[in-house]
């Protein structure tokens, strides 16, 4: 039985002030990424030719789906094998309302943006009671039909109809570009600056009370239920965030390669984009770029040094495994099972 | 209007392909439940399998073609077994999608390395000595492979039922897919049960691998590593748990597939592709009805 | 006050909670029986991750059971688990400040509350570092600090002293007894630790296999045969 007294227990200093979020720390980082930021928009593209800025590009669009994969993964504990089918989503979007208005382009990537979000928000709504394995694999086969679906109705090229197609296809019938963005650098330039606005976007989640919900959800449904969290609305906004910056992609990569095919939306594709995004690491948004680059310039790098392109997946292959290996260990270390 | 002279030689080889279903799925499943790793890698294992075969026949003069058909099936069992073995333990700590990812990254390597030992572009393929041979039946042309196929699958499930019945190693599968930690607790030697389960995978694998080459009538390794894809819906449908339940789905998924080909229904025959992936959707959303709140991967009591 | 009535919980074939009804006065309260008696089942069915076959719950005239989970924290109703469920990516103030902003309407003078609940459980020093860094003891005071911040009604405590040296758990028993005076809520403490739940605890319910085998003040509860028959074997309870 103890006899101590209650005020003297309560040990350790009381506390009255709270460290700004934007500690020394944070303060790095955001230097970092400012200069990461600078060089891509000024240095890289003066240092290379056309080809390379079209390929970093790509990089840059396929860094906002992989940062949207990355989050549901890492920070919310949700596993999406299926966001190359709501990245077409926002492609398939973007290019039918290009052709049938005059909206401004970037009225329509918001569209895009939108109608991806609450296509991914109720179908995540069934989806979302499921957990882990389950949920990477509804998703994958829903992915999966959704772009089997795609690939007959093809992207719209002008043409009258739901589907949007004309029959002859010519080099006026792509999708257009900002006026402020018309040439490769441009748009190269315009993508860099909507990448960086929608990683603020998920950043700004993270560190405020949503980053905070779904921690709670990552590390257990009872510790959410805890902190009284409602699973299922925060489930759902993660699911619609990580939807609008997939569609906003979509939208960048209509205009970018102007008239898409469905042969780069094949199922397989969500299966590589989940390798190269938990080889470029889901702790952080960094991760997103990483994954982005390796997807995008990678198989172009190998080609440029003599090796064909299908190295990249043994790369990508080699990456995954190295890097659940490492974690495999260190959770080893810890004494935690998964 | 439909008759069914028009539906019949549909039938046939959907009975096919749901047989190649069947057995993809007891492979994934039997190796699910007693190891815990699906296994992403099953469809690139048979493709690395087939493609050997195929330099066999073709580009080597000494090699006869059975001996060439054996090697796709020793080539499929060594690689699963390879991976079990050696890679597999090091993801024991990690929960059902951390091992799944593992053998994800073993099918992009396989798939890599397919790529650059046999170029995707050159149009390849051999036919099984079954697939040459055909006969008509109510004017439908069924070959042999067709039929091979069918009494495989019937074998298979009905031999894996068998033994996990009436084996010793059967039953002690049976023991670790109902509860890892008390099987190992009570003395079930489970490295040496998890490697059988490997073993037949693998020979699943290759077998799988070879009527795969003989019935698309091609060897396409990118259609054959994601033919895993389609594969785990009759597993979905059975709950990742009963093996018969499986087994008639993939039927079932083969035929409806087949007859949506065979008859002109507007978009669901459009849409036929799909027929597999709507299945597992539905069923996987259907068994989540109920909603059991986990406190660190167990449910609670 | 909680009450309960003639509540049922089934798993199956399994009665894990047969017909019980007792009410526990405001104050702290133990809840405490042999392994398998039903307890965390009872907390589960409080806290909304089990529905029960039968029964009512009320807590001070408000029914739990026609709450939803996750708007039973925002009731006021918290509670901590036998495997502790501090966030480990967050720091200290982030996991108390995520159980305040997500229970309490408004944004005023959430900094002193949080801030007041670390001081309470004794974390002051490490209130910016984060939990995955912190040793069992301090996860354990992080989880009753998330669930003292605020206005809470109910504190629901499931072995808070499990796994810890003796000198630790007279630390926690000294915090758990500012809770009610402090924090304006009541207690209950699931517990192995018999002097934990005497030094503690005013009032105590026993269960045994489901059902309710006694309950009343703590040193009558303790000193009763039929209770003392259900831990035959158990020396902590002289």
């Amino acid at each position: 039985m103890t006899t101590l007294d209650a005020h003297s227990a309560l040990a350790g200093e009381p506390v009255s002030t709270v460290p700004s979020r934007f500690g020394r720390r944070s303060i790095t980082q955001a230097a970092i990424a400012a200069a990461v930021f600078l060089i891509a928009m000024f240095v890289l593209p003066a240092l290379t030719s056309t080809f390379w800025v079209k390929n970093f590009t790509s990089a840059a669009i396929l860094s906002i789906v992989a940062g949207a994969t990355g989050l549901l993964y890492g920070r919310v504990g949700l596993v999406s094998l299926g966001q190359i089918a709501l990245y077409g989503v926002g492609t398939w979007v973007t290019m039918r309302l290009g052709f049938a208005t005059d909206w401004p382009y970037p009225v329509l990537v918001l569209i895009a943006g939108v109608i991806t979000a609450v296509i991914g928000v109720l179908l995540g709504l069934p989806a979302l009671r499921l957990q882990g394995l389950y949920l990477a694999l509804v998703t994958l086969m829903a992915a999966a039909a959704f772009l089997v679906i795609l690939a007959d109705t093809k992207f719209p090229t002008g043409g009258p109809g739901f589907k949007g197609l004309v029959v002859e296809v010519t080099n006026s019938d792509s999708m257009r570009r900002p006026d402020v963005a018309e040439t490769d650098f441009g748009f190269y330039r315009y993508v860099l600056v909507v990448a960086v606005i929608m990683f603020g976007l998920a950043l700004a989640h993270l560190v405020s009370k949503p980053g905070r919900a779904w921690a709670s959800i990552r590390h257990s449904e009872a510790a959410a239920l805890a902190t009284g969290v409602n699973t299922t609305t925060y489930k759902l906004w993660a699911w619609g965030l990580a939807s609008f910056m997939t569609g906003i992609a979509g939208g960048l990569l209509a205009a970018h390669v102007r008239s898409p095919s469905t042969f780069t939306f094949g199922v397989e594709q969500n299966i590589i984009l989940m390798a190269v995004v938990v080889m470029g690491g889901v702790a952080t948004l960094w991760g997103g770029v990483v994954a982005g680059l390796l997807v995008a310039v990678l198989p172009e790098l190998l080609q440029k040094w003599g090796f064909s392109s299908e190295w990249s997946l043994i790369l990508f292959g080699t990456g995954l495994f190295a890097n659940l290996l490492i974690t495999s260990w260190q959770l080893d270390k810890a004494g935690i099972k998964e | 209007m439909l008759n069914t002279s028009q539906l019949f030689p549909f039938l046939i080889s959907g009975l096919a392909f749901g047989a190649v279903y069947a057995m993809s799925g007891t492979g994934l499943l039997v190796l699910y439940r007693t190891t815990g790793v699906l296994n992403f890698a099953f469809g690139a294992i048979g493709a690395m399998g087939a493609n050997i075969t195929w330099h066999l026949i073709e580009k080597t003069e000494w090699c006869p073609d059975w001996l060439a058909y054996v090697a796709c099936v020793v080539v499929s069992a060594a690689l699963t077994l390879l991976y079990g073995v050696v890679f597999a333990p090091r993801f024991a700590n990690r929960d059902p999608l951390g091992k799944m990812l593992g053998t994800l990254a073993f099918a992009l390597i396989l798939l890599g390395l397919m790529f650059n030992l046999w170029r995707s572009q050159d149009a390849r393929g051999f036919r099984l000595p079954t697939g040459t041979r055909r006969f008509e039946i109510f004017d439908a042309r069924v070959t042999w492979t067709q039929v091979v196929a069918v009494l495989f699958a019937l074998l298979v499930v009905g031999g894996v039922t068998i033994f996990l019945r009436a084996t010793k190693i059967g039953t002690a599968m049976r023991a670790i897919a109902n509860d890892r930690e008390i099987s190992s607790l009570l003395g079930v030697p489970v490295r040496r049960v998890e490697t059988a389960a490997w073993l037949g995978s693998g020979v699943l694998c290759g077998i799988v691998g070879l009527l795969l080459v003989d019935l698309f009538g091609s060897l396409d390794m990118v259609l054959m590593t994601w033919f895993v894809i389609p594969s785990l819906a009759p597993v979905l449908i059975g709950q990742m748990r009963y093996l018969w339940v499986t087994f008639f789905a993939a039927f079932v998924i083969g035929v409806v597939e087949a007859e949506l080909n065979a008859s002109n229904w507007g978009w669901p025959s459009q849409y036929r592709k799909t027929t597999a992936y709507v299945f597992a959707v539905g069923a996987l959303l259907w068994f989540a009805r109920k909603r059991t709140i986990m406190i660190s991967g167990r449910a609670t009591r | 006050m909680i009450e309960v009535e003639d509540l049922t919980v089934r798993f199956g074939g399994v009665t894990s909670v047969n017909q019980v009804t007792l009410t526990f006065p405001a104050g702290a309260c133990g809840l405490i029986g042999p392994n398998g008696a039903g307890k965390t089942t009872l907390f589960n069915v409080l806290s909304g991750f089990v529905r029960p076959e039968t029964g009512r719950v009320s807590a001070f005239g408000d029914d739990l059971l026609a709450m939803p989970d996750y708007a039973r924290a925002r009731w006021g109703l918290r509670r901590t688990f036998q495997t502790e469920q501090a966030i480990e990516a967050l720091t200290v103030y982030d996991n108390v400040l995520a159980v305040y902003e997500h229970t309490t309407k408004g944004r005023a003078a959430r900094q002193a509350a949080v801030l007041d609940a670390i001081g309470l459980v004794g974390l002051g020093d490490v209130a910016f570092a984060r939990v995955g860094t912190l040793s069992p003891r301090q996860r354990r005071l992080v989880e009753v600090g998330r669930a003292v911040v605020g206005t809470p009604r109910v504190v629901l405590l499931d072995e808070p002293g499990a796994g810890l040296p003796e000198a630790e758990t007279e630390h926690l028993g000294a915090v758990i007894r500012t809770i009610p005076d402090q924090v304006g809520a009541m207690v209950v403490l699931v517990e192995h630790d018999m002097s934990l739940v005497k030094a503690c605890c005013e009032w105590t319910a026993v269960l045994d296999f489901g059902r309710l085998l006694a309950s009343g003040p703590t040193a009558e509860v303790l000193r009763d045969p039929e209770v003392l028959k259900a831990y035959l074997g158990q020396e902590e309870l002289q």
